[in-house]
């Protein structure tokens, strides 16, 4: 058996947890730039706001409907997530950390009945210890899981924690037959209408399909999920973590760039940032990808640019990384062009002193991010920074945030205070 | 009535070495913790890092029991709140700090400064207490680079 643990409307639930006064209340939480909706609570659930609802849209009822919104505050959801995963992995004999908020749990041996004993205590511990509600499913797939923890979601009366093998009779039967197949983890866009496009709308109807026919008309992928729709774990419990593979940093500017120097600043400050993380993961990187973007929806002239830079020496310096990014990128950019985007993106990345270099043959980069941390460490964030990055007026890239909380738990300067 | 079984041995079986002295005399207090390196303030004040959290104090409503404004305290919220505790509870909506006193008949928040007057509810149950509080942090001299 497999269990699947969601925490209830993530990034919602968070602010409501440091700022009581929320609860009850209608709460959206914004994507970057403060753009579109990426979390509810379920009263602004019940107003009918969806997920991906630009904040324009709602702006003009906002009032009215007593709206609230949030920017989205990662430093406190990054470590409010890890808080729970490190919690749900003690109490289980496997994990697999999905996303952010979901991950899938090797649950003990037993009866249903025992089993769902565990995940109503596991919920419980979740709520007391780190203050976040979660649903839990179980049953004898991923995908399965998956379904049981949407009902465990959408049904008050479960308690939260729904398990495959203790349910009515014909339960699942009634419920795949009326789920669109879109609801089935990892169904969505093409592959759903090439479905339809064969008869097969609903989650039964998928599982009722040849396994072999899925597989030679779409892929191996496909067909495993038609075998966990019946009920065979076919996708195992993938509990090793993998080392990174890349490091990306970009943004959506608030209004467009139109001037190449601006945007080489970004991408020079977006380095930094990754320069940052290659340190935290002990890792250097081999190869950049740089790019910047047009907006694809608005009329008008379009410009996609991205260059790729091989680094002599494998770094995670930010003076070399933020150079190469702004020298490859800049020449290539059109003065005057509608900038709305841009990114950086490390590869080749290896474990830090992993790569051999001759020494004396190519002189290594001083270890200013070292040194750039360990100011930043004792006399707060982004005391120290390189070129534009430095200066503390906020840059014309800087992202849009107008109702951000607090970082309650990651930054000192920022707790929550109590009279 | 179980009776004795004969053991017998086909394969050879390997016992680890314990390096630890065992001392005849007293025992060194020393012993245990010397080879763990320098004390880790995190390892003695956070006994559990998933339900710990960090609050600010502002006001003066704790000052009896040692707790000024400006005071960082830390929250465990895996601990069962009992008479005495202090504690971080939610009323109407935003956070505060004080001891929470149990009674048959009623439960109070009580501020440790006479100029506070007590806050009385029914029953535990109608009280949302989010934490409770495990330690403060005193600045004794006054931190410099913030």
């Amino acid at each position: 058996m497999i269990a699947l643990v969601d925490v209830n409307n993530f990034y919602a639930s968070a602010e409501v947890l440091f700022e009581p006064s929320l609860a009850g209340k209608p709460l959206v939480v914004l994507s970057n730039n403060d753009g579109c909706v990426v979390a509810r609570s379920p009263e602004a659930k019940a107003l009918g706001i969806n997920m991906g609802d630009p904040w324009f849209q709602l702006r003009a009822d906002a009032q009215r409907w007593g709206l609230v919104k949030r920017s989205s505050n990662y430093q406190l959801y990054a470590d409010l997530s890890e808080r729970v995963m490190l919690l749900l992995a003690r109490h289980s004999l496997g994990q697999e950390v999905y996303s952010i908020d979901e991950c899938f749990l090797l649950p003990p041996d037993g009866t249903p009945a025992e089993q769902v004993r565990w995940a109503r205590r596991l919920k419980a511990t979740v709520a007391r210890n780190v203050g976040l509600p979660v649903s839990i499913g179980i049953a004898g797939s991923k995908t399965r899981a998956k379904i049981a923890t949407e009902a465990a979601k959408k049904l008050p009366a479960t308690g939260g924690v729904v398990h495959w093998d203790q349910t009515p009779e014909g339960y699942w039967e009634r419920l795949m037959e009326a789920l669109p197949v879109t609801e089935v983890w990892g169904i969505a866009g093409r592959l759903a209408k090439r479905l339809e496009a064969m008869g097969i709308a609903t989650v039964a109807q998928l599982r009722n399909a040849d396994p072999v026919a899925i597989r030679d008309r779409f892929s191996v992928v496909q067909m495993r999920t038609v075998l966990e729709l019946n009920g065979f774990p076919a996708i195992p419990l993938e509990d090793e973590v993998a080392t990174k593979q890349q490091i990306l940093v970009s943004r959506s500017f608030p209004d467009r760039i139109y001037d190449p120097e601006v945007v080489g600043a970004a991408v020079a400050e977006f380095a930094q940032r990754a320069s940052r993380r290659l340190r935290k993961e002990g890792e250097v990187a081999g190869r950049l990808t740089v790019f910047a973007t047009t907006s694809p929806h608005r009329p008008g002239p379009t410009h996609h640019v991205s260059a790729h830079v091989r680094l002599a020496v494998p770094t995670h310096q930010p003076g070399p990384l933020a150079a190469a990014a702004r020298a490859s990128l800049v020449p290539k950019l059109l003065p005057g062009m509608p900038y709305m985007r841009a990114g950086i993106l490390c590869l080749d990345l290896a474990p830090e002193g992993a790569v051999p270099i001759l020494p004396g043959v190519i002189e290594q980069p001083a270890p200013i991010g070292e040194l750039i941390d360990a100011v930043n460490a004792r006399f707060g964030h982004r005391t120290l920074a390189l070129g534009r990055s430095g200066t503390h007026s906020p840059a014309p890239w800087a992202t849009r945030q107008a109702d951000l909380s607090p970082r309650y738990t990651t930054d000192w300067d920022e707790l929550r205070t109590v009279s | 009535m179980r009776h004795p079984v004969p053991l017998t041995i086909d394969d050879p079986v390997w016992v680890s070495a314990v390096l630890v002295r065992v001392p005849a005399g007293f025992p060194s207090p020393a012993q245990d913790s010397f080879d763990d390196g320098r004390i880790d303030l995190n390892e003695v004040l956070i006994r559990d890092v998933t339900s710990t959290y960090l609050f600010r104090v502002t006001g003066d409503s704790m000052e009896g029991i040692g707790i000024y404004h400006g005071d960082e305290v830390l929250v465990d919220r895996s601990l069962t709140p009992k008479h005495g505790s202090v504690v971080i509870a939610v009323l109407d909506g935003d956070f505060t700090i004080k001891t929470l006193h149990v009674y048959p008949e009623k439960v109070v928040l009580h501020p440790e400064n006479p100029a506070y007057p007590d806050v009385e509810v029914p029953s535990l149950s109608t009280l949302h207490i989010w934490g409770v509080v495990v330690y403060g942090i005193r600045h004794v001299y006054p931190r410099k680079f913030r």
